[in-house]
């Protein structure tokens, strides 16, 4: 019998072992225990932790613990089986596009469950939020979620190439001709061999199947827009990027990429300009803490976008937070969420993580504007603000138009398919997409 | 309660050589009915990790393949054969079909080759055997994400050390992960490197076997070094090179960590093969069912294959035991 004794022994210490307790429980002490889920990359941790030890002592009955998860497909693969498993977080980073899924999975609060409750938002301060802001937290209208911080794309340029090639180092290109006309400058080939040891500008060509493929529209957006077209028309019954504008940004990128050969290029394009082989690429403002000690040993700025045939603009994009209705402490996640838009707060995440205040009054506290004159670079991030291009997420079938703008985007440049007929090609599916309910 | 084969009796049916007939074994048995509680409780952690990981999502993957669920809901609506004829509808299907094809007989006969060659060579009395067998198996037990970071770089067109080798040999540099012909053998190149390990282990297990009287025999009628190798090697090779390329087959049909780690499917879809075509249908598009579909195919697809190689060798290959 001692042979069964030992394997029933093992049998139930393995049972025990996984009926482990779930993860909302409250700790020991009687504080409220609030899962966040970000995907906040290494260098912005640090801020990330002073913000929750700030709202931790303002609020001492709750504690965040913050969780990181991949952005991207991980993010929502992730949301996925917790939901499914009853094991859903309370607060998480939420895109746009995947927001309709959640919500006809009646997964998240909308957000005037709480704003028109007992520790609600006035109206006033609502409407100081940048309005892109506001439309890309919400879905068919309705808010069901509430911006964190908000980025944008600007210029990142090496001074030290300007000079070199001739150009001026405080005059950054200023629309599309400049663009391209500097691009070509400052693309060399030093011994002839026909491989360009510095590129003059990054176009940001991504496998369109690949993580990097939504990254790769987010930055085509302010082209498509600065061109004067739109992703979609408002009442959202058919694509319009395959319009003449969107056929004129595509061309643009097209030529600089085959003018540069930047199929022959990394597409690594921070390790590229930290090794002096590039001289401008797009970036947002998520890496000014890093850039500061990275790229010391060059002289860098950022400028705005160069405008283009229509207007200037930018994208912005954001974190959103959403409290999942599977939570154990709305109440308590609400008072994340609500803490977070003050200004004051706004200005001390801005401040720490190089992130970009959601709302106008945060000019209006006196260390950011200090800030702001001590630090250029954030500047040129904050007054894009103002240009930052308010656009209604799509309704239905977000996810597959980007994947269909992506494949367009890939083989227009990287394969040489006419620029017309790739992006009718994948309007044809985006249309089936949004058409689809 | 056990069966025992004393190896005397082996030795017997390696002389028999090419006869079907069973060996002489000798039975114990015992009491059939007692054994059973004791047997299942010694399997059961096995049966409960296979029926919950293998057996379950086999059979709901089969049930999903007929219905449309996007994961996020509860719910799944019923559409019957729908995925089965998108799919077969679908001109990327086809590409993707063609592209895991020519992966799989692109990586199968070189992998066999050089692990083959890799074995023979090691089989001899070589210095450091041991030593350049570990370093040989090794790429086998990187983790492919690892491996496939090394690899970029190594593919890198301007940085890369492949481009700089055959730079030395005057050949312009090649644009690998970028250009879609070039990509599909780059991935090739790193999948030979990652597995012929295995292959290279089985093979030496099955030269092993070859009794060295054959070798010595043939020796003295006068045979060459190439003529053992073709007469003597490969046809008492036989079962195991069989087996080889009937599970090479089916991997190299399921490739997917390398694919997803060094080119994602890319450039333009060229090396998107099937089962990246599932998992992205899964997971970026959220469309289980017709993923499930997909998977089915490609599982008939195997299943075909290893049907037609098995009855082709059935009365080329001699399987010791019958």
């Amino acid at each position: 019998m001692k042979k069964y004794t030992l394997l029933a022994a093992i049998l139930l210490s393995f049972a025990a072992l996984n009926c482990g307790g779930d993860k909302n429980e409250p700790s020991g002490n009687g504080k409220v225990e609030v899962i966040f889920w970000h995907s906040f990359v290494s260098s912005t941790i640090p801020a990330l932790n002073e913000l929750i030890a700030k709202f931790e002592k303002e609020n001492p009955g709750i504690t965040i613990n913050a969780q990181y998860i991949p952005t991207g497909d991980a993010l929502i693969q992730k949301l996925i089986t917790a939901i499914q498993s009853k094991t859903a977080p309370d607060i998480s980073w939420l895109h746009s596009d995947f927001m309709e899924d959640l919500v006809n999975a009646d997964a998240i609060y909308k957000m005037d469950d709480f704003i028109k409750g007992d520790d609600g938002i006035s109206d006033e301060d609502l409407n100081d939020i940048y309005p892109a802001l506001r439309l890309q937290s919400s879905w068919r209208g309705t808010l069901y979620s509430l911006p964190m911080e908000a980025t944008n794309l600007a210029l990142l340029y090496n001074k030290d190439m300007f000079k070199a090639a001739g150009l001026d180092p405080d005059h950054p290109p200023k629309n599309w001709d400049e663009l391209h006309e500097y691009a070509k400058k400052l693309t060399i080939d030093k011994n002839n061999d026909g491989i360009f040891e510095q590129v003059g500008f990054f176009v940001p060509v991504f496998p369109a199947a690949g993580p990097q493929g939504p990254w790769m529209v987010w930055q085509f957006m302010p082209y498509l827009w600065q061109a004067g077209g739109y992703l979609i028309d408002s009442a959202q019954t058919h694509v319009m990027y395959n319009e003449e504008p969107g056929v004129e940004a595509l061309t643009l990128w097209k030529q600089m990429y085959q003018e540069q050969k930047l199929s022959s290029f990394t597409t690594d394009f921070d390790v590229a300009f930290t090794s002096k082989r590039l001289a401008m690429a797009m970036d947002g403002p998520w890496n000014l803490p890093r850039y500061k000690d990275l790229l010391k040993n060059l002289n860098w700025a950022f400028a705005p976008l160069p405008a283009g045939p229509k207007k200037q603009a930018t994208v912005v994009g954001g974190e959103y937070l959403a409290i999942f209705k599977q939570s154990k402490h709305p109440k308590e996640a609400w008072k994340f969420l609500k803490w977070m838009i003050r200004p004051d707060v706004q200005a001390f995440w801005a401040m720490k993580s190089g992130y970009l205040p959601i709302r106008h009054a945060v000019h209006n506290v006196p260390e950011f504007q200090k800030y702001l004159t001590e630090n250029p670079d954030f500047k040129v991030f904050v007054d894009q603000m103002d240009v930052g291009q308010a656009q209604r997420p799509i309704d239905y079938g977000a996810l597959e138009v980007t994947q269909n703008v992506s494949q367009a985007i890939e083989r227009s440049t990287l394969g040489k398919v006419d620029i017309k007929k790739a992006l009718d090609e994948a309007a044809v599916k985006s249309n089936k997409a949004i058409n689809k309910k | 309660m056990f069966n025992t084969v004393p190896s005397v009796q082996v030795d017997k049916v390696l002389e028999a050589g090419k006869t079907s007939q069973r060996p002489p074994v000798s039975y114990k048995k015992k009491n059939k009915k007692g054994d059973l509680p004791s047997a299942l409780l010694f399997l059961s952690p096995t049966l409960i990790i296979f029926s919950a990981f293998i057996l379950f999502p086999v059979i709901f993957s089969f049930y999903l393949s007929f219905q449309k669920w996007n994961m996020f809901s509860g719910q799944t609506t019923f559409v019957g054969l729908d995925n089965y004829i998108r799919m077969f509808q679908s001109a990327e299907f086809w590409s993707v079909l063609k592209n895991t094809a020519y992966y799989t007989f692109g990586t199968i006969p070189l992998n066999m080759g050089f692990s083959l060659l890799v074995a023979y060579i090691l089989h001899k009395k070589i210095f450091g055997k041991k030593l350049l067998r570990t370093l040989f198996f090794a790429p086998v037990i990187i983790s492919p994400v690892a491996a496939a970071v090394i690899w970029r770089w190594l593919y890198d067109p301007n940085f890369g050390l492949v481009n700089y080798f055959i730079g030395l040999f005057g050949f312009d540099p090649v644009n690998w992960l970028n250009d879609p012909t070039a990509a599909m053998f780059a991935l090739i190149v790193m999948g030979v490197w990652k597995t012929f390990g295995i292959n290279m282990v089985l093979f030496a297990a099955g030269l092993q076997a070859i009794p060295e009287n054959y070798y010595e025999a043939a020796e003295i009628d006068g045979a060459g070094q190439w003529a053992k190798f073709k007469n003597i090697t490969i046809p008492l090779l036989a079962p195991t090179t069989f087996f080889i390329m009937v599970m090479s087959m089916i991997s190299s049909f399921q490739v997917f960590d390398i694919v997803y780690v060094l080119t994602s499917g890319g450039p333009l879809g060229a090396t998107k093969v099937m089962v990246f075509y599932v998992y992205e249908h899964a997971f970026k598009y959220f469309e289980m069912g017709y993923a499930s579909a997909a998977a089915y195919v490609l599982f008939a697809i195997l299943f075909a294959l290893t049907l037609l190689q098995v009855k082709y060798m059935k009365n080329k290959v001699y399987v010791y035991g019958g």
